[in-house]
């Protein structure tokens, strides 16, 4: 029961402050798809209940956004205990198919989407790999192979300054993390290159590596977002002012959880307009991409990015967000503008 | 008794997505935010009248039992079905079926919650007044089951003073129609009020006819500290012997109030060792006038006295207060905050006393207790946090409880001012009601005869 504490679950007082506000909850509209439920299945696995599909449905369809952990008055962490009751259940061997395929495939290959092609292939010149630099680029799985673009100009554009890349880096541990799976082999390897390196600062452009960084890794590292590595730099970069509106989704990874919001909106203002979504900052709506929602549950995850796309403003020309997995399901969710990332947003004002 | 045929009927009524019999769903519709426990058999979300009449009259033939749920949010395990058999889940009946604000009313099904209502009456100018601490969250059918009411209720009520009439699936599945949309009407026995309240012991409530009012101009928050709770207790009664009836009258304790910072610490409360909030609403003019008042009498009792300087900073002091029970909990991580003997009401010319008591009964166990509540109309919350793995901690919070519930008796009080008898405070019912007992269980029988619905509450 080691990952289970009592007392925490304890922490609940079955409020329902959580429930409503739950996005998938907001969704099924069943106790067991709320934060209180997930807290309730969680005591009741304590107690014996019986890890059936319902119980790993209820624990894995959420996607850890946070939001309740936020709201909730009495201080518990439904957040922390999800993810401690799905890694409970994982080491009794109980787990959906989806938990094990991201488990599978990130074990056997450094990253979850079962990529076998050379990491950094989107590189242009091996030598931009330096033995020993102050700054690492953490690039991450979907940059690598989802957004190698992107990811080619933004490390085109963080190279000036002395930012260089993990020679063999792997995914930063995060899917695991999330779905209940122990991701210490990943984050090992990964240490072990920055410290070779000599960083003390690593920058990533996802959200989910940024919270995994920042948190799960051994203390004493720096890590910043790239928008907050950049948004100090901007009048190095001579931009020009655009004549567009634009709106900012929060990674919930990034801003509710981790108290990134100004760096993003920072360049976005020096930029252009910025027209707030309807829910922003501490109460944005999730994406419903994280948690391995949108691989487990594809369907729920889709009608979130849904809802999350009817908070756009009226009369703005692009939906700019700072994280490769919010991106590519807000992209699922047919949205009525373009969705772009803020590296985009800041190539814009550059050219 | 229930079997899987008449599970597969009642799922052909509602619906494979509304019907549930998963362990794992089940169990999370084992309770409400009480310490009362119960497993349903079955979990059905009924999405119109027609079904919910359809369910019962199966679960009439075959003496199942049936309980009502809103969202859960009850402090008295009124939704919690300890005989197992069906809860009916009514938070998919949630729709506004009619805005009438010529007639002042609007009618609503059962399953709406009370701030999205208010939301979707703002626009309008008008609002629903009952507020409870859980408005965010509990269900119109859960307040009117309940008789609801919350910081308002001083000036504006119960939620019985704004339903006019219900639609009312009785145990034998028939569908029925109380109240009007008049508001006045004395045609018959009045059935509303005997529903209100009724926490679902008599019947499912699917439609409700809800008076609302215009919102008032302005609004003004009066923050006024004091030495102990028992100076508060005695500028409460003064203020209300004033003549001035403020829209709100809440009593803080100094633990309270370190909760509340905790939770919000933008709030920063003056650390006294209590607070009580004033509001006051109405014409500009009414409010200047309630606020001079309400300072004048408090003067000389209290340490310390403000108003609040804006919108922004009323709306913050409000919600925090809203969730301040539960935010208790923060104060120490080896505690959570536990809803037993929470809702006392003694009349209002005994609140000094009752603050003395609880004081002295938390010195007796050796219990912090920490008071907050509806002070203006004589609602007092005691607030318990024990170490939940910790048996020693259980006897004396519930010894407490139970000392609480017997002083609010015995001076003419009740054991629940506003979150209901449920399963909770039943065993009090003789004592507080007498022989009047005997006549709600005469109702019972005759409205409800097999006893199947919400059985074991309410001490009938
Ligand atoms: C943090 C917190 C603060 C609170 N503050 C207050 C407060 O200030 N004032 C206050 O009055 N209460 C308060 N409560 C208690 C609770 O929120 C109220 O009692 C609320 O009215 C319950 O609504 P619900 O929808 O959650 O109902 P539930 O808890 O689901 O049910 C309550 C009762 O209503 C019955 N019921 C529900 N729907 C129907 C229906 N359609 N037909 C027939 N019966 C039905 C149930 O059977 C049960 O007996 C608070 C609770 C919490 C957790
Ligand atoms: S808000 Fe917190 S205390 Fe309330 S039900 Fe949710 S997890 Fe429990
Ligand atoms: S983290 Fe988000 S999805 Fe998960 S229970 Fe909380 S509010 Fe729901």
């Amino acid at each position: 029961m080691s990952n289970l504490d009592l007392r925490s679950i304890l922490k609940c007082v079955r409020c329902g402050t959580c429930r409503s506000v739950c996005p998938i909850f907001e969704q099924t509209g069943w106790e067991s798809a709320s934060s209180r439920g997930r807290m309730l299945v969680a005591h009741g696995i304590y107690h014996g209940l019986e890890a059936d599909q319902d119980v790993l449905n209820s624990l894995n369809t959420c996607t850890t956004c946070g939001l309740c952990e936020q709201m909730c008055p009495s201080g518990a962490s439904p957040t922390q205990i999800v993810q401690n009751a799905r890694h409970h259940l994982v080491l009794k061997g109980k787990m959906t198919d989806s938990q094990a395929a991201l488990r599978d495939e990130a074990t056997s290959k450094g990253n979850p989407l079962g990529e076998t092609r050379y990491r950094h292939a989107w590189l242009k010149n091996a030598s931009d790999i330096k033995e020993h630099a102050p700054y690492v680029f953490f690039v991450g799985c979907l940059g690598s192979y989802r957004y190698p673009e992107l990811t080619r100009r933004t490390f085109d554009l963080l190279k000036k300054f002395d930012v260089t890349l993990i020679p063999e880096e792997v995914c930063c541990g995060s899917p695991l993390l999330r779905t209940g799976s122990d991701p210490d082999f990943l984050i090992s390897k990964n240490l072990e290159q920055i410290k070779k390196i000599g960083a003390h600062t690593i920058i990533t452009g996802c959200a989910g590596c940024y919270t995994t960084l920042r948190n799960d890794y051994p203390d004493g590292l720096k890590v910043l977002h790239v928008s907050e590595f950049l948004a100090e730099r901007l009048s190095e970069m001579n931009l020009k002012r655009l004549d567009i509106k634009v709106t900012y989704h929060d990674p919930c990874h990034l801003g509710r959880c981790n108290g990134v919001f100004d760096a993003p909106r920072k360049i976005i203002t020096s930029i252009c307009e910025l027209k707030e979504m309807k829910t922003h900052h501490q109460q944005s709506r999730c994406c419903g991409a994280g948690g391995g929602v949108l691989k487990g549950y594809p369907d729920l995850s889709l009608a979130l990015s849904k809802k999350r796309l009817e908070e756009i403003p009226e009369g703005v020309d692009y939906l700019v967000t700072s994280c490769p997995l919010c991106r590519t399901n807000l992209q699922r969710g047919g949205p009525k503008v373009e969705v772009i990332d803020i590296l985009d947003l800041l190539e814009m004002a550059m050219k | 008794m229930l079997n899987v045929d008449l599970i597969e009927k009642m799922r052909k009524i509602v619906g494979k997505e509304n019907l549930s019999i998963s362990s794992c769903e089940l169990y999370c519709y084992s309770s409400d935010a009480s310490q009362i426990r119960g497993v349903p058999e079955v979990v059905i979300k009924p999405l119109s009248t027609a079904q919910v009449s359809e369910i019962i009259k199966i679960a009439y033939a075959h003496n199942i039992s049936v309980t009502a749920r809103g969202a859960g949010t009850g402090l008295s395990g009124g939704c919690v079905p300890l005989e197992g058999g069906i809860v009916l889940d009514m938070s998919a009946m949630n729709r506004i079926v009619e805005m009438d604000f010529d007639n002042l009313q609007v009618v609503v099904e059962p399953g709406i919650v009370q701030e999205k209502l208010n939301k979707a009456l703002e626009p309008y100018g008008f609002f629903f007044p009952p507020d409870p601490g859980s408005s965010a969250m509990c269900t119109l059918g859960g307040l009117i089951a309940n008789n609801g009411s919350g910081m308002r209720s001083v000036k504006y009520g119960t939620t019985r003073s704004y339903v006019l009439g219900l639609e009312v699936v009785m145990a034998d599945g028939e569908i029925v129609r109380t109240g009007s949309k008049t508001m006045k009407s004395v045609a018959g026995y009045s059935l509303t009020d005997l529903m209100v309240g009724s926490e679902g012991t008599l019947g499912i409530i699917t439609q409700a006819i809800i008076k609302v009012r215009a919102i008032p101009k302005d609004r003004s928050v009066i923050f006024a500290s004091f030495d102990n709770p028992e100076l508060a207790g005695k500028a409460v009664v003064k203020v209300l012997a004033s003549g001035i009836v403020p829209s709100a009258c809440e009593i803080l304790d100094s633990n309270i109030i370190r909760a509340i910072n905790t939770y919000d610490p933008k709030i920063g409360l003056p650390l006294a060792g209590a607070i009580l909030l004033f509001e006051v609403d109405g014409s500009e003019a009414e409010v200047k006038e309630g606020v001079n008042l309400i300072v004048k009498t408090c003067e000389g009792l209290a340490s310390g006295i403000r108003t609040a300087s804006d919108k922004k900073e009323r709306d913050e002091i409000w919600a925090a207060r809203r969730l301040a029970g539960a935010a208790i909990s923060r104060l120490d991580p080896m505690r959570t905050r536990v809803y037993v003997g929470e809702d006392v009401g003694v009349p209002i010319k005994e609140i000094p006393k009752m603050l003395r008591k609880v004081d002295e009964i938390s010195k007796e166990f050796n219990l912090p207790i920490m008071t907050y509540g509806h002070i203006g109309d004589g609602n007092l919350h005691t607030g318990m946090c024990i170490d939940m793995l910790s048996d020693e901690d259980w006897m004396k919070l519930n010894a407490a409880a139970d000392r609480i519930h017997r002083t609010a008796i015995a001076m003419g009080g009740t054991t629940t001012a506003e979150h209901g008898v449920g399963s909770a405070r039943s065993e009090y019912m003789r004592l507080e009601l007498g022989n009047a007992l005997d006549i709600m269980i005469a109702i019972k029988k005759a409205l409800d005869p097999k006893g199947i619905l919400n059985p074991g509450k309410m001490g009938v």
